[in-house]
């Protein structure tokens, strides 16, 4: 299913940043709405800043209109003070995006968990994210970065603890 | 028989028709009374046959609503004007468009947001129609304007300003003179407009355009476009076309009154 646009994608002025400040808030928000959603829809977990340039998503090519460096900058910028980015380098040219917050992702693998009557099993990372039995769930396919966070999330919960197996990190589900 | 004075039997004969004339004075207004009442009866009846033949009629069909506004208006009689009454308990005229105007605010509530309070009696039209659904009554044009022109009067903000054969609706009071009108009306063509075009159109000077262009953007009502050829746009999200094929966001749905 193709990614569908909000109203705003279409607009021109979206992708100028606006001079009045609510009217600039508001873009911001549906900005933020939107990357996100889009990150969601495709599974994107990181983003690099001179590749997202050129993405459909800050570049419109039908309706002919960019988001400019600046404006990418203060896009990123929101949505870290919202707890949705995290950079990876200090030059800012790359980072994590957080469509789903650990605790989010923490709280769906527990579902899963508990449905399957599987307490007190043992899974490796990598059977969570990229096994068979997990391939209809919604976190199949997680990035390990963000499963560790999201089983750290579980952990501090008292619903999982991490433990270290021979060729890597497993989680044991209480 | 003397001739001239008046003796006492000529003053008790006075006395006696005058009296006779009073009798009669109260006797007809008897008569007149129990006449009146019987009248007052029948039309009361009649009324209440109207009402009820009609009332049907008024809230479902949207050009009969017409046809009754207009008589009533040939007649002198603004159903809409008195909250109590006949007008407004028995044939529910009142509460039809009272309705109607509280669906008008909600759906102008949910979009302010968007189009910074400003909203085309078209898209208005659609999303009310909508927000009623299949087996409600159907709603005209009319019946918004004149919903809108009762939320006029009861101080809610609301205006209509004439752009392009139809209306733009206001729910913000926004401040908005004759020279921000007269550059929306231009604007409602594209759906944007530019410094040139005003200076072009309404042969004005560039400061004068300037101005009221950056107290529409000041108003939420404008966005800057940047990225024109040639020079800069100014679009106007409640004359975006696309917008009336969208559907309102879970957001903008939570900003609806219950």
């Amino acid at each position: 299913m193709s990614f569908e646009w909000p109203w705003q994608y279409n607009f021109p002025p979206f992708f100028t940043l606006q001079p009045n400040v609510d009217t600039r808030q508001k873009q911001l928000a549906a900005w933020c709405s939107m990357v996100l959603s889009y990150c969601r829809h495709h599974k994107l977990y990181t983003l690099d800043v001179m590749e997202a340039q050129e993405s459909p998503v800050f570049n419109n090519k039908k309706l002919e209109r960019k988001l400019s460096m600046e404006a990418i900058q203060v896009v990123f910028e929101e949505l870290r003070k919202k707890g949705n980015l995290e950079w990876l380098d200090k030059n800012k040219s790359r980072c994590l995006v957080m469509w789903r917050r650990p605790e989010e992702w923490g709280k769906l693998i527990y579902q899963w968990v508990s449905k399957n009557g599987m307490s007190n099993s043992v899974f490796t990372l990598y059977e969570l994210s990229n096994g068979d039995d997990t391939e209809a769930e919604e976190f199949h396919g997680l990035e390990e970065w963000m499963l560790l966070r999201s089983l750290q999330a579980l952990q501090a919960d008292g619903k999982a603890e991490i433990i270290t197996m021979d060729d890597g990190k497993g989680v044991k589900f209480f | 028989m003397h001739r001239r004075g008046v003796g006492a039997g000529a003053i008790a004969k006075k006395k006696l028709a005058e009296a006779k004339y009073k009798e009669r004075g109260t006797v007809l207004a008897e008569d007149q009374i129990v006449q009146m009442s019987k009248q007052l009866e029948t039309f009361k009846s009649n009324l209440e046959e109207f009402a009820s033949k009609h009332k049907q009629e008024i809230r479902k069909n949207p050009q009969f609503r017409v046809q009754f506004q207009e008589m009533c208006a040939t007649i002198g009689v603004d159903p809409l004007a008195s909250g109590k009454g006949f007008w407004s308990e028995m044939l529910g005229v009142g509460d039809f468009y009272y309705e109607l105007g509280v669906q008008i605010i909600e759906v102008c509530l949910a979009l302010k947001h968007r189009n910074g309070g400003l909203i085309t009696l078209d898209e208005l039209h659609q999303r009310v129609l909508k927000g009623r659904g299949k087996y409600a009554q159907d709603v005209s044009q009319d019946d918004l304007v004149r919903a809108i022109k009762k939320l006029k009067v009861m101080g809610n903000g609301f205006g209509m300003i004439p752009v392009g054969g139809s209306y733009l609706v206001q729910s913000v009071p926004a401040e908005l003179n004759m020279d921000h009108t007269v550059v929306l009306q231009l604007a409602e063509k594209k759906g944007f407009v530019t410094v040139s075009e005003i200076k072009d159109s309404l042969k004005w000077e560039k400061e004068r355009a300037c101005h009221v262009l950056d107290h529409l953007l000041k108003e939420g009502l404008a966005w800057l476009d940047s990225q024109a050829a040639g020079e800069a746009q100014y679009w106007l999200p409640a004359l975006f076309s696309e917008l009336t094929s969208r559907d309102i966001t879970p957001e903008e749905a939570n900003q609806m009154t219950p």
